[in-house]
């Protein structure tokens, strides 16, 4: 396989990612995909200083390696450069924070309703901006008391166990187990009326985050846990499920193409995960079919993420999601939320990040509909926070059709400081 | 299983998702990267040549003439749909300045650029935008002289403070839609008018909102307002290529982006069938099996054929071979600027459109081909680039599920 800075060759500097990328619309800080990217990347050595720190304005995205008909890993090669940056200038305390969502929540989740009046009290965001730069206008998830795993610690297994129906193995990230139990427990109620067992393999945070923000060799460090957890499952042809699509990501991708791990595992735990909705599209037997499914009387607009779009899969929730009866779906025009992981939630940021998002923000205002659907966590809450109309998972309403939730979903609306 | 995957997302496979789609088939695009459509100038050119002047092998033959005027209404109502809306006729052309100072003869344009039409009465005023050094309005105007169109130019000043780094088109577009207002515009403007009975701008005044912000600035400025394409990245081939790959998502078409494609072989009909293509995702080959695959790959500078240093020609997803001569050196014309050889080749097609061998047997029942992937054609010269690929596309898809 080719690295990414040698497939910058290929670069014929067509700008087709120039104006694709959504932060360059709304930044002149951001010289563009193309010129941090490939054009930059011949200034670059392994041992030379960055040469501009422009590059740290890419939000990670990954529209440009998407759209670039060269086959050029724009994306990567920024995201490598950041990472050098991070080395380079060390990542600010703030970064290191947002990075750990699980460390996090570890020490918040026991302390939970204290936690969360923090995250919604003025003057605490104003001093975590303050002292830490988190943008104290940045919608921020609740801490659930119990996490998933606990929850749900019946299925957690170390190894497939012999069971009479399919089985298959839940990949459930940070979110699920610390912020959205209830969202997993929908998963798995899915999955079993669909036929399927469902375990839970050993398994930390995916490491995006930390990779996101430049901090690349504790991302490995998560990566090589997870790889090792994941592994008897993927080398048990158990196929391992997200609804998390930037895990799933990782997991599939940039484990590989950004980290460089080398373990074996690494391939073949990428070719065993899937998407949720992938998988329910592509290799349930029996599918979905309309008459099967319950009318949901809804009108929503469907935003795919990024991190879903990089898959190169499709819209698989969207393809799902369109043979429910009555369900009414207006696709996102916008290419991005803004949000991207962790890039909205920093003071500096803050403001790109949300101009990113008033394309998508203009059109779910012009649509006036009941719900955005959106299969990313913090786009949902991201989306929620600023639009003010809730943001569901693709999840809760296949539930829905599915007469597994009698009443409309109501999610917690994530707390914005007023 | 999808009844038709398109490999490609350029012109002709965009508009042959959206014609598969309306026909009710499901369908699923593979595309390595958004097509050159986006790089384009965004316009319709059918050709100035009769015809009886093509050779039998010209793609118009094979996909049938007839086509063209039910696949161009087809495109016509697609792009409009999408809010892009195109002036024009089958039989007559409009003749447009090109950034470059040279003119282009095109059957259907954006609205935006038609009143850039050379016959025109008047004094054109080409201007640039101060701070955008992708357009060089003295270029353009010494090309119109050149041609006998009274015209002159311009640099204007913009609003707002000026860029901390190159603008692109996309940056300026940005800006109409967002911050600039026509009011504050047309002040800046106005006194570098003078007599000038219509104003030449660069293809800049917006992504989605191009005909709003015309006409605000028309009314602003009291004067004919066109644009004209710039170079990459070019609005017009933006916003067509934004319309068509929107429409066929709205249709439920399945896009996948940024994946190559590797054409799957049935083992188990004796190599005499293929079942689809195996699409390389970030996460490795997924198979995407199909009852018929469509080319619409392009042509050489596309990736839709390769050529070989051992001077083997061949198709990228399937490896089918194209006809040309193993001397390297008889691909290419004498100078950059004469017609080359290579412009000819690409795969060769029935009237089903199904890529054929050289003794005009099928390679495959279920392959079929459109647009630049196709030989036969010199487009640059024939100037029918998007004619080819819309007809084409058409006849393809006609074949692909009938």
């Amino acid at each position: 396989m080719r690295t990414a800075p040698a497939l910058a060759e290929m670069c014929l500097k067509c700008n087709i990612c120039t104006s694709a990328c959504p932060v360059m619309a709304v930044s002149d800080e951001f010289l563009g995909p193309k010129a941090v990217g490939p054009q930059a990347e011949r200034f670059r050595h392994p041992r030379a200083h960055v040469p501009n720190a422009s590059v740290s304005w890419c939000s990670g995205c990954g529209v440009c390696s998407r759209v670039c008909p060269h086959g050029v890993p724009v994306t990567e090669l920024n995201i490598q450069a950041k990472g050098k940056l991070a080395e380079q200038n060390g990542a600010p305390l703030r970064d290191q924070l947002l990075a750990r969502p699980a460390l996090l929540a570890r020490f918040a989740g026991p302390v939970a309703p204290l936690a969360n009046a923090a995250l919604q009290a003025r003057p605490a965001r104003y001093l975590a901006e303050a002292v830490f730069g988190i943008s104290r206008s940045a919608p921020m998830p609740r801490f659930a008391r119990k996490t998933f795993r606990d929850l749900e610690a019946s299925r957690q297994t170390e190894a497939p166990r012999p069971s009479a129906r399919p089985a298959v193995a839940y990949f459930h990230g940070c979110s699920v187990n610390h912020y959205e139990p209830g969202l997993g427990q929908l998963a798995v109620r899915v999955l079993d009326r669909l036929g399927f067992d469902v375990w839970l393999p050993p398994q930390g945070c995916c490491g995006l985050p930390l990779q996101s923000n430049g901090l690349f060799e504790a991302a490995r460090g998560y990566a090589r846990t997870n790889l090792r957890g994941l592994a008897p499952f993927a080398a048990a042809g158990t196929p391992i499920l997200g609804t998390s699509t930037s895990c799933t990501l990782a997991l599939k991708h940039e484990y590989g193409a950004i980290l460089g791990m080398e373990e074996e595992a690494c391939e073949i735990v990428a070719g065993a995960v899937f998407d949720f909705f992938e998988f329910l599209r592509d290799s349930v037997p029996q599918p979905l079919d309309p008459g099967s499914l319950q009318p949901v009387p809804m009108r929503v607009v469907y935003h795919p993420p990024c991190q879903l779009k990089s898959h190169a899969i499709g819209l698989p929730a969207y393809d799902i999601l369109r043979r429910v009866p009555g369900l009414e779906i207006t696709l996102s025009d916008s290419e991005c939320c803004g949000v991207a992981g962790t890039y909205g939630l920093k003071r500096e940021r803050y403001a790109v990040a949300r101009a990113v998002g008033e394309t998508l923000f203009d059109q779910v205002r012009e649509t006036a509909p009941d719900a955005v659907v959106t299969d990313s966590e913090t786009c949902r809450w991201w989306i929620q926070g600023l639009s003010g109309v809730t943001a569901f998972h693709p999840m809760q309403i296949l539930a829905l059709a599915l007469g597994l939730e009698e009443n409309s979903p109501r999610m917690r609306r994530p707390d914005v400081p007023r | 299983m999808t009844d038709l995957v398109i490999v490609g997302a350029g012109l002709a496979g965009l508009l042959a998702a959206n014609l598969a789609a309306r026909r009710g088939a499901s369908v699923t695009i593979v595309a390595q990267g958004r097509g050159s459509l986006s790089l384009s100038h965004g316009c319709i050119g059918l050709g100035s040549l009769p015809a009886s002047d093509l050779a039998p092998e010209h793609p118009y033959h094979r996909a049938g003439k007839h086509r063209l005027k039910p696949a161009v209404d087809f495109f016509l109502e697609a792009a409009h749909a999408q809010g892009v809306k195109y002036l024009g006729t089958t039989d007559s052309v409009v003749r447009l300045p090109t950034a470059a100072g040279s003119v282009l003869s095109l059957h259907f344009v954006p609205a935006t650029l038609a009143p850039g039409d050379l016959s025109h009465p008047g004094r054109t005023l080409v201007a640039g935008i101060q701070g955008f050094r992708d357009f060089d309005p003295s270029l353009v105007a010494a090309g119109l002289r050149a041609r006998g169109v009274d015209a002159g130019s311009a640099e204007l000043p913009h609003p707002g403070p000026p860029p901390t780094r190159d603008w692109y088109s996309t940056d300026i577009a940005a800006r109409f839609e967002r911050s600039w207002s026509a009011k504050e515009v047309g002040r800046l403007w106005r006194p570098s008018l003078d007599s000038a009975g219509r104003l030449g701008l660069p293809a800049v005044l917006g992504l989605t909102a191009q005909d709003r912000i015309l006409s605000a600035l028309e009314e602003a400025l009291g004067i004919t307002l066109f644009e004209i394409p710039t170079l990459p990245p070019s609005l017009p081939g933006l916003r067509l290529e934004r319309a068509l790959r929107r429409a066929a998502l709205a249709a439920g078409c399945r896009l996948l982006e940024g994946s190559a494609a590797i054409g799957r072989i049935d083992g188990r009909s004796g190599g005499a069938r293929t079942l689809g293509v195996s699409a390389v995702t970030p996460a490795g080959p997924r198979t995407v099996e199909a009852g018929a695959t469509l080319l619409a790959t392009g042509g050489v500078l596309n990736g839709g054929w390769r050529a070989e240093r051992s001077g083997r020609l061949h198709e990228s997803v399937f490896d089918l071979p194209i006809a040309g001569p193993e001397n390297r050196q008889a691909w290419i014309g004498p100078s950059l600027f004469d017609p080359h050889p290579y412009d000819r080749y690409g795969l060769s097609v029935n009237v089903n459109m199904q890529p054929c061998d050289r003794d005009g047997r099928p390679f495959f029942p279920n392959v079929f081909a459109c647009g630049g992937i196709l030989g036969g054609a010199d487009r640059r010269r024939e100037q029918n680039r998007q004619g080819i690929d819309i007809v084409t596309a058409y006849a393809a898809v006609e074949a692909a599920l009938s």
